[in-house]
């Protein structure tokens, strides 16, 4: 009996290890186990909201409100960064790759007063800045990336997720 | 298992394969040839899922090497079973061994099994390394951490960098260099690696099946930025190829707007053109990338960065930071225009 339990144990380790190679074989993105991950990773967020609203921190959060953009994806805004390369200057929490350390750390963005010390930091000044900075600040050496209007909105929306510790 | 893995001398020898490969490689409508050289560089094989996998197979040595991993592995996987099964009998039995077990087992079985696997792996080894004098000739030479390639050095010795592009179905060989510290050229896609040794001049012949893009890596530990010293291979239609190295050996594209002319007096006056070559605006210069065509590679930093003004302007700013250990120094003392105007130059370079 004892050695029948011993190669059963055998047999499912070996079995296991055929499953996590073929698992590590898989292509990356949508697919059944990455259905299972988003359902996990949402609810670990919406009670991590929950808890931060908190029972005694109920009063309406208005700097949050004033950086609502109703039409920017978070989600596509970290993906447009990459393209646009914006992580070989800013290190930018949650961007893969980002960085760099020639520009300002963007993590705690949304706490900012200001856009690079010339525009205030709200939707519309970021959203004018990200699409020519050149304008607005003569002498930067931030380039004009040709980041359309609606990329900006993207990565603003996605910028103003950073609130900091 | 002994049959399974006599397969693969039985099966297809090397010239069938090359001969398979050039039939099935339907000849390229003049549209295909077209739309591969457009689309060329526009998007960079970090963007690919698989582009840098020995599975996905896109040459006639990473074929050879797939067919001898895959049967190993089966036959591997059926000794496996079969000591398995021997274990269980003998446990269940519980009575001493005779001696015709050790001489099976313990010396006929293992030198069978070495023998096969020593001749299956030589057969592949000889046909992934044959060389064929009809092949064009690519010159690559490994520097701490990019690669400095020339397309045809007899001929018309067109240089570039970290991006190699090559014609579908037509061998082709490398002769590996090195500059500094023992590289490793691997395009695990497309051919089996070979080390770049300094002082000496490795030749590796490799024919792609597939056109496509894919990435090549190094592999062997040449320093700090080892892990970041990769390269691009697209792999275009033979008259695209052709077509590409016609129009790519002139000289660079002119600047043809205000801060595209700043730009480059910027090149000029900080001393870029010390390492690096811009042909028509600074020529000569061996130490660095050649940058004639910067703006239409697939990516930036030796295969490591999409290439965008962005991340050129960041790359110059602080090259330390993006590769350490990199030769070239960070070039933070160029003020914010003249950073600007030069990343917006080296872009237009297509």
């Amino acid at each position: 009996m004892r050695r029948i339990r011993i190669f059963a144990v055998a047999v499912i380790l070996t079995c296991l290890s055929a499953a996590a190679m073929a698992w590590a074989a898989l292509r990356p993105g949508p697919g059944p186990l990455q259905d299972v991950a988003m359902t996990v990773d949402n609810t670990l967020d919406a009670v991590a909201s929950w808890y931060r609203r908190g029972p005694g921190n109920r009063r309406p959060d208005w700097q949050a409100a004033s950086h609502q953009i109703h039409d920017g994806d978070p989600d596509r805004g970290a993906q447009v960064m990459i393209d646009y390369g914006c992580g070989a200057c800013h290190a930018i929490p949650g961007v893969t790759g980002a960085r760099g350390s020639v520009g300002p750390h963007l993590d705690g963005f949304a706490e900012r007063a200001y856009v690079a010390g010339v525009l205030p930091n709200e939707p519309g000044g970021l959203v004018r800045w990200l699409v020519d900075p050149v304008a607005h600040s003569p002498m930067t050496a931030m380039p004009d990336l040709g980041v359309t209007e609606a990329d900006a909105r993207d990565m603003a929306a996605y910028l103003y997720t950073l609130r900091g510790g | 298992m002994m049959d399974e893995e006599l397969e693969i001398q039985d099966g297809r020898t090397a010239r069938e394969t090359l001969q398979q490969a050039d039939s099935t490689t339907v000849s390229p409508s003049p549209r295909e040839a077209e739309q591969a050289l457009e689309t060329l560089g526009e998007r960079s094989a970090l963007d690919i899922f698989g582009s840098q996998s020995t599975l996905n197979i896109a040459g006639y040595g990473a074929d050879r090497v797939y067919d001898l991993t895959l049967w190993m592995s089966v036959g591997f996987g059926v000794v496996f079973a079969f000591v398995m099964v021997l274990v269980w009998i003998a446990w269940a039995r519980n009575r001493p061994v005779g001696k015709w077990w050790v001489w099976s087992g313990g010396i006929v079985l293992p030198m069978g099994a070495i023998v096969t696997l020593m001749v299956a792996s030589t057969s592949v080894l000889v046909a992934t390394t044959r060389h064929d004098p009809d092949a064009l000739v690519i010159d690559v030479t490994g520097h701490q951490f990019w690669w400095d390639i020339v397309y045809d050095p007899e001929g018309i010795a067109l240089r570039d960098a970290n991006e190699l592009i090559l014609p579908v179905a037509r061998p082709v060989t490398l002769r590996l260099r090195s500059e500094d510290v023992i590289h490793s050229f691997w395009v695990p896609s497309i051919s089996g690696k070979m080390d770049m040794i300094p002082g000496r001049v490795n030749e590796l012949t490799i024919t792609a099946t597939e056109t496509g893009q894919f990435r090549g890596q190094c592999a062997e530990f040449c320093g700090l930025s080892h892990p970041l010293m990769a390269f691009e291979v697209t792999v275009l239609p033979e008259q695209a190829f052709e077509e590409w190295l016609t129009y790519t050996q002139g000289e660079a594209r002119d600047a043809a707007r205000p801060d595209l002319l700043a730009g480059r007096d910027v090149f000029l006056k900080s001393g870029c053109a010390a390492c690096h070559e811009i042909r028509g605006i600074a020529e000569g210069a061996r130490l660095g990338p050649d940058l004639t065509r910067l703006g239409a590679r697939a990516s930036l930093g030796a295969g490591m960065w999409r290439l965008n003004q962005g991340n050129v302007a960041g790359w110059i700013a602080d090259v330390q930071d993006m590769k350490p250990g990199a030769q070239m120094p960070s070039y933070n003392h160029l003020s914010g225009p003249d950073l600007r105007n030069l990343s917006a130059y080296l872009v237009s370079l297509k």
